[in-house]
């Protein structure tokens, strides 16, 4: 049987076919390699820099915890410690190691050391007050220059006038490597410590508390109004105009630049209401407002996805418009407004410039202890950093992102995670 | 003229609009009680907007308004005092594909019963679910797996479930839209054999498709066509000796 006309057509035009959809599947993996190649480089760099950031180098010192000196008033109170010589015990600690004997020689050696010493060695004494009065080996950090010698950044053969160690404190900087009292260890300062000018006791514990607080903040105003405003918009409110101009508006709102919703922050919150700068509470109101475009939008999908098919078997039952809604409509609809819901909090979680605005970025060393005091955030923290010149902030900003993105994969797992487990099908 | 029982449903030149469109236009018809009706006519010509008038399903789409007057047992339903909720307590509706709650089969039957407040206690609710199920049909086959998904079932069982959840709430009229519609042959049997059963109690109103199925199950037949009532009669008149020509060219299948 010879082959039909349309047959002959077809199989004429098989071969550009074909050709096309090759063509089209190599575009596609070809899109796919370079995500990940520029995800690859990504991750590399982060990690490179940023994982050496979770370690720093630390100097064990022998010192005399003599209870006179650290504790004048003899009853560890924070005042009693304040008032103590810890600051001295451990310089002399160090002069000792080094042999420091002239004042130019004392003065490299305690520079060796980290400002935050002294607080350690109080915290230390307060902690285990039985010690005092004896001889006990205490961890400090070094100071970032000497940590930055250790790591390779400050080399011997650069000329005395352009490091920021002199010969003298790499000599004991080299001694006391030598001796076995340096030590590389996982960096509590980052994880416990606070904003500080100091690169080697700079953490982001305030930021990160800032961050809880905020989001707190945040999805506490955000979540209800949005889901609230959804299932309105969804179920209960007339097709009119006003509706439909809402509805341009909320579409609108989530496609407005961040910076414009802190702008809105700053003159509605803080000048008008009067309330303080820099304050999660201000700062979490800012991100509610950005994020709830996110879930309202996301949370109508939600809603638009359950089949009318339900809402006709409750409302046929004698279910009222608010039964067949609250009873059926909106728990299926649940998975997907928490998922879009922790999804626009992982948004705001990322989030710079609007906080920028209302006076987030202060330099805060203090931990909020609440949504009325002032604080930082972790984006705002690793903006911050950025800006500082020392060579251990560039790692300490690394390491800051890759904590921020360990949440983000956290938030984001969570998500799918709910999703995966409240789903339902019909 | 057609003689009727008992009626339960009265309309009265009823015209139903979809803003501009005419779906229904000056419907005069009457249901008798305790009965099964079929509503039949080619696809588009409003018997299902028609069902949906009298338990005012309507109500849910967007620009549809009704003018005439339907009574249910003599109240007037679409009168501004007149809610919804009773209403629709009291004509329940089996929809064309079956669409159980993602929940369990107890409590997909027992859904009604308990926003109505109809059961005083636990041991009353089981007492409700098991006699629906059983008059539904379906309690021999779901009893050992009542908290199972109701999803989980098959089409002709979640469509008894369906029928089971509407009669729970113990309805005096059960609307059907094509309840065998998205059903095989057994299944739909199944339901047929359950609708006879259930005329007994019950006013049923079904809308179908099928000619054989309304020939099958039903006492009087209204055939409809682009929105106008063209005849009415008992099931055997309708098939046998229908008056109106477009009648008995639909059933026999000239066109439709």
């Amino acid at each position: 049987m010879s082959p039909t006309k349309t047959e002959q057509l077809v199989t004429a035009s098989l071969k550009s076919r074909r050709r096309q959809e090759t063509s089209f599947k190599l575009l596609g993996i070809a899109a796919i390699f370079v995500a990940l190649f520029f995800l690859a480089s990504l991750m590399f760099s982060i990690l490179s820099k940023g994982l050496p950031g979770f370690f720093q180098y630390y100097i064990t010192l022998g010192v005399e915890l003599d209870r006179e000196r650290l504790d004048p008033a003899g009853d560890l109170s924070d005042q009693s410690l304040f008032d103590g010589q810890a600051k001295k015990i451990i310089q002399e600690a160090i002069l000792a190691e080094t042999g420091a004997k002239k004042r130019k020689e004392k003065k490299a050696a305690r520079k060796l050391l980290s400002n935050g010493s002294d607080l350690r060695l109080v915290s230390y004494v307060k902690a285990n007050p039985e010690l005092l009065n004896s001889r006990q080996l205490v961890k400090f950090a070094l100071d970032d220059d000497a940590d930055s010698y250790f790591r390779g950044f400050v080399k011997k053969q650069t000329p005395e006038k352009q490091r920021r160690l002199s010969d003298l404190q790499i000599d004991y900087l080299d001694q006391l490597q030598a001796d076995g009292l340096v030590s590389y260890e996982i960096s509590d300062y980052l994880f416990f410590g606070s904003a500080s000018r100091n690169a080697e006791m700079a953490g982001i514990k305030g930021a990160a508390i800032g961050s809880l607080l905020t989001l707190v903040v945040c999805f506490v105003i955000a979540f209800p109004i949005g889901v609230a405003t959804a299932v309105y918009l969804e179920e209960f409110a007339p097709k009119n105009k006003i509706t439909e101009l809402i509805e341009i508006n909320i579409n609108n709102l989530a496609a407005v630049p961040s910076v414009v919703f802190g702008i809105l922050g700053l003159a509605i919150f803080i000048n008008i209401f009067g309330m303080p700068r820099s304050i999660p509470l201000v700062g979490g109101m800012v991100l509610a407002l950005m994020t709830l475009p996110t879930i309202i939008i996301s949370s109508r999908a939600a809603i638009k996805a359950v089949p009318p098919s339900i809402r006709d078997g409750a409302l046929g039952v004698g279910a009222s418009k608010v039964q067949a809604t609250t009873h059926h409509v909106v728990p299926l609809a649940i998975p997907g407004m928490l998922t879009g819901t922790i999804i626009g909090m992982a948004q705001a979680l990322g989030e710079t410039a609007p906080l920028l605005m209302i006076g987030m970025v202060a330099f805060i060393v203090d931990i909020p202890g609440g949504v009325t005091d002032p604080g930082t955030v972790l984006p705002v923290q690793i903006f911050m950093w950025a800006d500082f010149a020392e060579r251990m902030f560039i790692q300490k900003t690394s390491s800051a992102i890759i904590i921020l993105l360990l949440f983000l994969i956290i938030m984001n797992g969570g998500a799918i995670w709910l999703r995966k487990k409240l789903e339902r099908r019909w | 003229m057609l003689e009727l029982g008992e009626t339960i449903v009265s309309c009265a030149d009823v015209s139903v609009f979809y803003g501009d469109t005419c779906a229904i236009n000056n419907i005069s018809i009457d249901i008798e009680k305790q009965s099964v009706t079929a509503f039949i006519g080619p696809s588009g010509c409003g018997k299902s907007t028609f069902l949906r008038t009298i338990n005012r399903m309507n109500d849910t789409i967007e620009g549809c308004y009704i003018q005439g007057r339907v009574t249910v047992d003599g109240d007037d339903i679409y009168s501004p005092t007149i809610d919804v909720v009773p209403l629709r307590a009291k004509v329940g509706m089996v929809f064309q594909k079956p669409n159980p709650f993602p929940k369990s089969i107890y409590e997909n039957v027992a859904y009604g019963p308990k926003i109505h407040g109809l059961a005083n206690n636990k041991n009353h609710l089981d007492e409700i679910v098991e006699k629906a199920l059983t008059r539904a049909g379906l309690w021999a086959e779901v009893k050992d797996r009542l908290h199972d998904s109701g999803t989980g079932l098959s089409g002709g069982q979640q469509q008894r479930l369906c029928i089971a959840r509407t009669i729970a709430v113990e309805p005096q009229i059960i609307l059907m839209d094509e309840p065998c519609s998205a059903l095989d042959p057994i299944a739909t049997s199944k339901i047929e054999a359950l609708m006879s059963e259930l005329s007994a109690e019950y006013t049923i109103i079904i809308v179908t498709h099928s000619m054989q199925q309304a020939a099958r199950v039903s006492k009087r037949t209204a055939f409809f066509h682009l929105g106008d009532l063209i005849e009415y009669d008992s099931t055997d008149t309708i098939f046998t000796n229908p008056k109106e020509q477009k009648t008995e060219d639909y059933i026999t299948g000239r066109f439709g």
